[in-house]
């Protein structure tokens, strides 16, 4: 009887350690990136969730009910802004019945806020050229200096919402961006020798990136954002990639692999799989691995050597 | 003269900056303005039973406006423009944004009863709607003014509990339930209870049960009651891609004549399948008990009730978000139960463009 309750007082101990403790914010995002950024700014007063995962087109999340249920009582929700979750997000947060993190509450932030966007529209803008975001190139977390800016702000809405630990949240964002600092240096120095390369990608989603590490972007292989290639343009853009003599086709993980390889077989390159998003492909659970990972297998797809690279 | 000439040119250039000034520096500023949509939907059917030509046809123009109000509502409005010049407001309402938990909507609203119901017209996923919407609550669902409660529950799941009560409005071709009486306690009522369950990261269950009931220019209560349930299939990976969805649903109308006597009734379960991004193919079979459609009519053409069984199959294209075309046929059978057995073929197109704003969508 007493080795009973012995076993039952160690196990209940063992339940209440397993349980994690009581974050101070329970913090949403449109974006796995966003979500990895928000731990570690927030460290232990925060926990975070991403509702699209890294694998998933940001662009078409399905607006399930349990999304709504799944942040009704987050406290802060962290949008990715110039409508990238325009497709899904505008059902998702007033489903959630949750006022704290509606657009205009204190708990609401737009990540692209501070940030400097990219192939904004200038004149009109036309649905001619495919489905544009109409507010700029919204694939900014693919640059490592954006999440900088990204950690600064979410600094400065936790600490307006959970004040006693904003020192915290201070000294968590400045650590974030003196590790980016350094992180970038290095990757930098592994993208330095393809500086002014061409590439080819599926989606203008690597704009960013290219602009970071000077890669030169060639085309793509949607012919137009949103709309799906036509065996006649994949030959073509195969050809004048060959013509070039552009090599590597990226691609994310959710993009109609077949597609890319197609086009890079036909050009006598390679395809590759990247993930742009963090939890996007195995080995990249937060932002600085999914760096690591997306610098190592482009370097290695522009060396020749994918494989040895990866 | 020409001195006069060129001396009116240089008063006009130098007028030129000031004019543009004055145009930006306006009274009204437009950057508040709601986001406007619009999309036109076009059919055409052959159908050899009907007196009708074959012909593509203007089905009906609907324009969105949604912006917010204040920081506690935002409005909606669904006008919509139909082939007989006439304009019908479907729906204009507004939504609560600031109760925690629950969702207000009030003004002129479609009624949170089943699925079907809740689709646009351009959002359906056949051509022609179940035979039993428009002998029960509405070939477009049941829409009134009213105001609804959705309440999300506290329980793990997606558990939302809506009541609404709505204007009593007379039996008409778009509201076949009558709900016209002028007595003081005519208050229709509308209980609707749903369910969504993730079965695993892509793969989804929703359950749902309808109840609406109101008194009728008869002084009966007339009442909807329906049950629906959706397994739907999205994966992740492939969201833009892939899926299906096999949704099935229930509808019953009745009154209270003689305690409760069962009236139009019947369901229908439908599978639809992503091929690619752009392909979509659907098959349903669904069938109405004392249902009318417009094959079954007497020798004077004259509407008669009976049983319709129906199958279509479909096949839709959408280039882009913004426009698709579906070609669907759909074979169907009726018995009056007086020996009145006519069957229907009848293969339609349905064209669908969408400019501006687009709405989410709906999952």
């Amino acid at each position: 009887m007493k080795s009973l309750i012995r076993c039952t007082g160690v196990s209940l101990l063992a339940l209440l350690a397993s349980v994690p403790a009581l974050a101070d914010l329970k913090v949403a995002t449109s974006l796995t990136d966003l979500a990895s950024v928000a731990r570690f700014v927030g460290g232990k007063h925060v926990t975070a969730q991403s509702l699209c995962p890294g694998y998933s087109d940001p662009h078409f999340v399905p607006a399930k009910p349990s999304l709504m249920k799944a942040i009704q009582s987050a406290d802060v929700f962290v949008s990715t802004g110039l409508e990238l979750d325009g497709g899904w997000l505008p059902l998702v947060l007033p489903g959630s019945r949750n006022p704290r993190i509606q657009p205009g509450a204190k708990g609401f932030v737009d990540a692209s806020d501070g940030v400097d966007v990219l192939e904004k529209p200038t004149g009109t803008v036309s649905r001619a050229a495919g489905d544009i975001h109409p507010l700029g190139n919204p694939h900014y977390y693919a640059d490592p200096k954006n999440l900088e800016v990204v950690a600064r702000h979410l600094a400065d809405v936790f600490s307006r919402l959970d004040p006693t630990n904003a020192a915290d949240y201070a000294a968590n964002a400045k650590a974030f961006e003196a590790r980016m600092e350094a992180s970038l240096t290095k990757w930098q120095s592994q993208m330095a020798p393809y500086k002014g390369v061409s590439i080819v990608t599926y989606h203008p989603n690597f704009v960013y990136f290219a602009d970071r590490f000077g890669l030169k972007l060639f085309g793509t292989v949607e012919p137009k954002p949103g709309i799906p290639p036509s065996p006649h343009y994949v030959n073509d853009l195969a050809e004048s990639m060959k013509k070039s003599g552009v090599k590597v086709v990226v691609y994310q993980p959710y993009y109609n692999a077949d597609a890319a390889k197609q086009v890079a077989k036909r050009a006598g390159g390679t395809a590759v799989e990247v993930a742009t998003e963090a939890g996007g492909v195995p080995g990249t659970d937060d932002v600085f691995s999914k760096f690591d990972t997306l610098v190592a297998t482009v370097a290695g797809a522009l060396s020749g050597k994918p494989e040895a690279q990866r | 003269m020409r001195l006069r000439m060129h001396a009116c040119m240089l008063a006009a250039l130098l007028c030129v900056p000031a004019l543009a000034v004055a145009q930006s520096r306006s009274m009204f500023s437009n950057l508040a303005n709601p986001s406007i949509g619009m999309n036109a939907l076009f059919t055409g059917q052959a159908a050899r039973n009907l007196n009708q030509p074959y012909s593509l046809g203007f089905d009906e123009a609907e324009i969105s406006l949604i912006s917010v109000v204040d920081p506690y509502w935002t409005l909606t409005s669904n006008i919509v423009f139909l082939p007989d010049g006439t304009v019908d407001p479907e729906e204009i309402w507004a939504r609560s944004t600031n109760i925690p938990s629950i969702q207000l909507k009030l003004g002129k609203i479609r009624g949170s009863f089943g699925k079907h119901g809740l689709l646009h017209t351009h959002g359906f996923p056949f051509i022609q709607a179940p035979i039993i919407m428009a002998n029960t609550i509405g070939n477009e669902g049941f829409k009134d003014a009213g105001i609804e409660a959705a309440w999300l529950t506290p329980l793990p799941w997606f558990s939302e509990l809506t009541g609404g009560v709505y204007q009593g409005i007379a039996a008409d071709d778009e509201h076949p339930l009558d709900f016209g009486s002028t007595a003081h306690d005519n208050t229709p009522y509308l209980g609707h209870f749903k369910n969504q369950f993730d079965l695993n990261d892509a793969t989804t269950l929703e359950l749902g049960q309808s109840f609406l009931q109101g008194r009728g220019s008869d002084g009966l209560m007339h009442s909807a009651l329906g049950g629906d349930l959706t397994v739907r299939n999205v994966p992740l990976k492939d969201s833009n891609r892939r899926g299906w969805i096999l949704q099935g649903e229930y509808i019953q109308k009745g009154s209270s004549a003689g305690g409760y006597t069962k009236e139009q009734r019947g369901g229908y379960a439908s599978f639809q399948y992503r091929l690619s991004q752009l392909w979509w193919a659907g098959v349903r079979g669904e069938q109405a008990r004392d249902s009318f459609t417009d094959f079954l009519v007497d020798g004077a053409g004259a509407p008669v009730a009976g049983k319709v069984t129906r199958g279509s199959v479909d096949v839709m294209w959408a280039p882009s978000e913004f426009s698709f075309m579906r070609l669907e046929y759909s074979h169907a059978k009726a018995d009056d139960g007086n020996g009145l057995e006519p069957s229907d073929d009848r293969i339609m197109l349905q064209i669908s463009y969408t400019i501006g704003y687009h709405p989410a969508h709906a999952y």
